[in-house]
């Protein structure tokens, strides 16, 4: 990769850009009510987070990072939406479960989060332009993850929860020491959470197949 | 012309007082009683508007001060000064009172044969004495006390008509809660006194600067509740849709159009004259509370069919809106920027003002309804427009008045509002600049929600076919009361198209309060209003009608052009091939609000209750019956809790009054021996 | 720009000439995306020209209310109209109010169009009436926070000073304040002007009709005037929509020429209205009580916009 004379001010500008979207994908997953429908806007999002990765990659000539993106791309982007998608239709989950709060609640409280991770982000603004714009969307992506996880009830919808609140932990990764977290973390990040999703899938099933529904509610007819 | 405006406000005073006598002479004489008292009322409204223009004419008059009784006891004469924030307030009590007088004359006629009309209009008159001195007054002492009578006298106009008994509770209902805020009051005014030594408004100025940060917060906050108790605020409202429908209409208008305000005078008095420069939190719960209080009063008046309390719950929502602007002006006042202190206070202080004008005319438009068919439950109505036209044309001024719609005087004053809002994002740093925005976006929302609350409003009441006997044998009211409603429908309309003009008698007022004049910069000589700063948006309301009637010759010739030969048929309504259309298939007030009943399900918890009766399957039903009811959330949540505690409460005590003398002698005995001990 | 008159003139021409014109591409493109042949780009024209040729038929409820609401939407659509820049950076009636002022009369035309709707007494219009009121009631914070979040950026709430401040940069749109609110208004504009997702243009003697439920009642010279003032309401707030946010080809200091801002105005509105077009082709229209969530999502939007600010000084 030959060294290019990149504009600092557009290259923030884009990523600015990108973490918007990002920013607005995940409230159109607050609102989204089929599972399909939230797959397809994770994996969104995670090409997205790739675009922001990229470009910090590409200014920074961090080719660490590069590797990162690759793992990114293969795992959020395509494998893991795949196997969730494979997962809901081998169960054959039809139902819409009501959330907690309705959507336009639901928006209202992520855009409070929303606020509340700029107000957290705060003391740490000042350090470069990109932890600015990036950090507080990252811990208001983390919290709207958490809120998600929250507000449904299926398990495969905490499931892809989880997988959001990372995607904030990521972004917040890359924002804040700019060359990203040490690849060795990065990469252990990313195996758990693989692991995890896998397991949760076959608890999935299971539970599916014990219940004859996803929702955790039921869960607590376990108790003896 | 300095000293026109005393001899001129004793001539009011002495006019009210001849319409006292007036009443009590003629309680039984019926039609001269009204025509006494309310043209002495009229005459007093008069004499009170010249000293208000005579004063606020005049640039920087000097403060003037008289003793209207005196006592020469130290701290407690009956004395009165006249300011400029004084008189904007004599102003706005003047020119409601002059209308309402006018208009009452034909009114009282429906109380002629049941009721006095002596005794009406002798209360009437007391009422808007009592209330012109609780504006003037210029020590604690005499301010307190005026403030009572105004409370008594209110609170016997308001059970007027006793023989009703929700009447009976809606007096009860505003006593206590009128007594709540003056013990309020009082405490607040014992703490300035505390640091001042002397009752005397002169010496409580900037009192608050000498002040701990304790005993300060503390006053402010009960002023909060004292006055915030009269305006009606949110969450001290619940008296106001009570008692302001069940007086009679011109009384209704009175308390809602004047009275309240006398909550607006009294903390505008306190936070911008004696409590000094105020810390940030002031001002956020001033508009805070103004914020919540105009959503919650507009919301709840869309569920309301009842005319008058519908009028009512709007009385929230515009003191609400006022109280916005005045605490975007403390706000202002704390981070330094006298110039948009200046601007939000013109705001508030306007819409009060305008809010006077287009509530009073509202209800007296309801009056004019309620005395034409004895209806007030919109339901029944219908129709009326045909046969009240005059009546409708001053309703539906009144109606896009108060929904905040260009050119009339209500858009005036939110459009200030909004000025200042816009202002405040950048004149405040840290988070609290998001209140002003979010702020905006309520108050946009309010301003739409009233709008559809009053199509609500007037369609219902006027448009269509009459829904009952009643409504379809309305006639058109009296000449007086047509009068009336006209005079305050012009002022809607002057208000609202030369603005310009009639922001410089706020100049003295914001010079004293704020430490600036801004009319020069906001109004000018033409009629464009213009926001604050070179680039600031410009209004000329004037212009917008004067263009709207220059394009009017397009439409017109579009049909000339086309459609000359076109005819105009009468026909029937579309009834979708049905006989005919019946009055019952039309649109009502509670199927027009419904969808904003169910996106707000969530503030409202509405009741409802739906039972039906089958023979043969529950599809054929014999009989259904649909009930629904929105009950204020307020009331049920925190004033039946509250009750019942002071209830258990009031039991134990019981247990004190043993009814016996001996006992009580021992309680005095023991109280004093404790003090005794206490003191030494 | 010579004198103020002209403009006026110019402005008010343009209008009446190209608003119909808007209406009608709009439901030619509309067809045409839905492999239909539709009615030819000028339909609106002669669709006016024809009710206005009409007998009208007035109910025999309906009161001088009913005969005064064609005439109030018109002109307040109008004279808003006239408030917008459309060919330069001032617009002709700019003194006399600005984003506010717009606002209050295109609220002010709703008003006595849903007075007009309830007055015959038919259930249609008072259904019409009732949920164009309660959309637009929701539709109002987010099409003032997405204004004020504009406003703060230029200091002023006057629409040539708003539209002056988005042509001093050079891309508005890449700028992420600009974006959301842009979403945001996007989404206000389908509300207000009731297009798809919202309410169907298309339809008649639907339960799921807003504004043509309305408008029931109303016929020849009536109607026409409705129809035109709809179609110049509409025109106004896409010029708005997109002069805030495309002021390219704008009549900016010495030297522009009229026609080419003309020109260039007449090609964006194309491209806003090929967007509006795409959008109500791939939407189904919601159900009524879904849309308070979309609006919800564009006060949202705004919102968000309104902290971008913020986040992103």
């Amino acid at each position: 990769m030959t060294p290019m004379p990149v504009d600092p001010d557009f290259s923030s500008r884009i990523i600015m850009l990108l973490t918007t979207f990002v920013l607005v994908v995940q409230l159109m997953m607050v609102t989204q009510r089929t599972l399909v429908g939230n797959i397809h806007l994770f994996a969104v999002q995670s090409l997205l987070l790739c675009g922001v990765a990229g470009t910090i990659a590409w200014v920074h000539q961090a080719t660490h990072v590069y590797f990162v993106l690759a793992l990114m791309l293969v795992g959020k982007v395509i494998a893991l939406p795949l196997f969730l998608i494979k997962l809901v239709r081998r169960i054959k989950i039809n139902e819409e479960l009501k959330p907690m709060f309705n959507s336009p609640v639901g928006m209202l409280l992520c855009g409070g989060f929303a606020l509340l991770g700029h107000v957290v982000a705060r003391p740490f603004a000042g350090r470069s332009p990109l932890i600015n714009s990036t950090f507080g969307i990252a811990i208001a992506l983390v919290l709207m993850g958490l809120f998600l996880m929250i507000n449904r009830r299926t398990a495969i919808n905490q499931v892809l929860a989880l997988l959001c609140a990372e995607n904030g932990l990521f972004l917040a990764a890359i924002s804040l020491t700019t060359f990203g977290m040490p690849l060795v973390v990065e990469l252990g990040i990313f195996f758990d959470l693989f692991v995890a999703v896998m397991v949760l899938g076959i608890l999935v099933f299971r539970i599916r197949e014990t219940f004859a529904s996803i929702d955790v509610e039921r869960l607590n007819q376990l108790k003896g | 012309m300095e000293s026109m405006a005393l001899p001129l406000l004793y001539l009011a005073f002495l006019s009210y007082m001849l319409g006292i006598l007036a009443g009590a002479i003629c309680v039984n004489k019926g039609q001269i009683g009204a025509v006494l008292t309310f043209g002495a009322a009229a005459l007093g409204g008069g004499f009170g508007l010249l000293a208000a223009i005579s004063f606020l004419g005049a640039h920087n008059l000097p403060t003037l001060n008289a003793e209207l009784l005196p006592l020469s006891l130290p701290n407690v004469g009956l004395t009165i000064r006249l300011d400029s924030l004084s008189a904007f307030f004599t102003l706005i009590i003047s020119v409601v009172g002059l209308a309402l007088s006018i208009y009452s004359v034909g009114y009282a006629r429906d109380f002629a044969m049941r009721k006095s009309v002596g005794v009406m209009g002798s209360l009437f008159n007391a009422l808007l004495l009592a209330t012109s001195i609780v504006f003037l007054a210029d020590n604690a002492f005499s301010f307190v006390f005026v403030w009572e009578i105004m409370a008594a006298v209110s609170y016997l106009l308001i059970s007027f008509e006793h023989e009703d008994s929700e009447t009976r509770r809606a007096g009860i209902v505003f006593f206590v809660m009128s007594h709540i805020g003056t013990g309020c009051l009082i405490l607040g005014f014992l703490l300035l006194f505390q640091a001042s030594g002397s009752y005397s408004f002169s010496s409580f100025h900037n009192i608050g600067m000498s002040m701990a940060s304790g005993p300060r917060d503390a006053a402010f906050l009960l002023f909060v509740i004292g006055f915030g108790v009269k305006a009606g605020i949110v969450p001290f409202h619940i008296w106001l849709p009570v008692a302001h429908p069940v007086a009679p209409s011109n009384v209704s208008a009175l308390l809602s159009g004047v009275i309240i305000k006398t909550g607006i005078y009294g903390l505008t008095r306190v936070c911008f004259d004696f409590l000094g420069e105020p810390p940030l939190w002031w001002g956020v719960v001033i508009l805070v509370m103004g914020t919540i209080s105009a959503l919650i009063g507009v919301l709840y008046a869309l569920m309301e069919h009842d005319l008058k309390r519908l009028l009512a719950y709007h009385s929230i929502e515009n003191i609400g809106i006022i109280w916005m602007g005045l605490g975007a002006a403390l706000i202002f006042l704390t981070t330094h920027h006298p110039v948009l202190a200046a601007l939000a206070l013109i705001a508030g202080l306007y819409h009060t003002l305008n809010h006077a004008i287009f509530k009073a005319l509202l209800f007296l438009g309801a009056g004019a309804v309620l005395h034409s068919t004895g209806l007030r439950n919109m339901e029944e109505m219908g129709g009326l427009v045909k046969r009240m036209p005059r009546t409708a044309l001053y309703f539906l001024i009144g109606s896009v008045a108060i929904s905040a719609l260009p050119p009339l005087n209500g858009f005036v004053s939110e459009w200030l509002t909004y000025q200042a809002l816009l202002q405040g994002f950048n004149a405040t740093p840290s988070l609290a600049r998001l209140l002003f925005p979010i702020g905006a976006a309520l108050l946009a929302l309010t301003g739409a929600l009233a709008a559809a609350c009053f199509v609500k409003a007037f369609a219902i009441t006027f448009l269509a076919q009459p829904r009952s006997a009643r409504a379809a044998q309305a006639h058109e009211v009296s000449k007086t009361m047509l009068a009336g409603m006209g005079m305050l429908s012009a002022l809607c309309f002057g208000l609202g198209l030369f603005p310009a003009q009639f922001v410089a008698i706020f100049d003295s007022l914001t010079l004293q309060l704020t430490g600036c004049a801004i009319s020069g910069q906001i109004g000018s000589d033409t009629v464009i209003l213009s926001g604050l700063g070179e680039n600031a948006e410009t209004l000329a309301p004037l212009g917008i009608g004067i263009a709207a009637i220059c394009l009017l010759p397009i439409p017109l010739a579009l049909w000339w052009w086309f459609g000359r030969g076109a005819e105009r048929r009468v026909g029937p309504t579309w009834d979708c091939g049905l006989r005919e259309l019946t009055p019952r298939m039309e649109y009502t007030a509670t199927g027009f609000s419904k969808p904003l009943r169910i996106i707000f399900r969530g503030i409202f918890r509405p009741h409802r209750a739906l039972s039906s009766s089958f023979e043969f399957s529950r599809y054929f039903a014999t009989t259904i019956r649909f009930e629904t009811r929105v009950e204020e959330t307020f009331e049920k949540r925190f004033y039946r809790p509250m009750q019942r505690l002071i209830l258990v409460g009031s039991r134990r005590m019981r247990a004190l009054q043993a009814g016996s003398l001996q006992a009580y002698l021992i309680y005095i005995f023991v109280t004093f021996l404790i003090l005794l001990v206490v003191c030494l | 720009m010579t004198s103020p008159l002209l403009d006026i003139a110019l402005q008010i021409a343009m209008t009446l000439v190209m608003a119909p014109l808007m209406s009608s591409i709009i439901r030619n493109w509309k067809a045409k995306l839905q492999n239909r042949r539709g009615s030819p780009p000028w339909q609106v024209y002669l669709d006016i020209a024809k009710f206005l040729r009409k007998d009208m038929v007035i109910s025999e409820h309906a009161s001088w209310v009913f005969a005064s609401a064609p005439y109030v939407v018109f002109l307040t659509s109008l004279v808003a109209a006239l408030m917008v820049p459309m060919i330069g950076v001032e617009a002709p009636l700019g003194m006399f109010g600005g984003a506010l002022a717009f606002i209050g009369l295109l609220a002010l035309g709703r008003f006595f169009l849903a007075l007009g709707g309830l007055d015959p007494g038919s259930a249609f219009g008072g259904m019409g009436s009732s949920r164009e009121m309660t959309l637009s009631s929701v539709a109002e914070p987010a099409l003032m926070l997405s204004i004020f979040t504009l406003a703060i950026a230029a200091g002023s709430t006057s629409l040539s000073v708003m539209v002056h401040h988005a042509a001093s940069q050079d891309w508005p749109l890449l700028n992420s304040v600009n974006l959301l609110a842009f979403a945001a208004l996007f989404i206000v504009l389908l509300a207000e002007t009731g297009r798809v997702p919202i309410d169907n243009p298309a339809t008649h003697l639907e339960l799921t009709m807003i504004h043509e439920a309305m408008i029931i009642e109303y016929s020849g010279r009536y109607l026409a005037l409705l129809e035109l003032g709809a179609s110049i309401k509409q025109f106004a707030l896409m010029s708005l929509v997109i002069n805030l946010f495309f002021p390219h080809g704008l009549a900016v200091g010495e030297g522009s020429s009229v026609p080419l801002a003309v020109g260039a105005l007449l090609v964006k509105l194309l491209f806003l209205a090929g967007v509006i077009v795409l959008v109500e082709t791939v939407n189904a229209k919601l159900r009524l009580f879904r849309v308070p969530n979309l609006l919800a999502g564009a006060f949202v939007l705004a919102a968000l916009a309104l902290l971008s600010t913020f986040i992103f000084q």
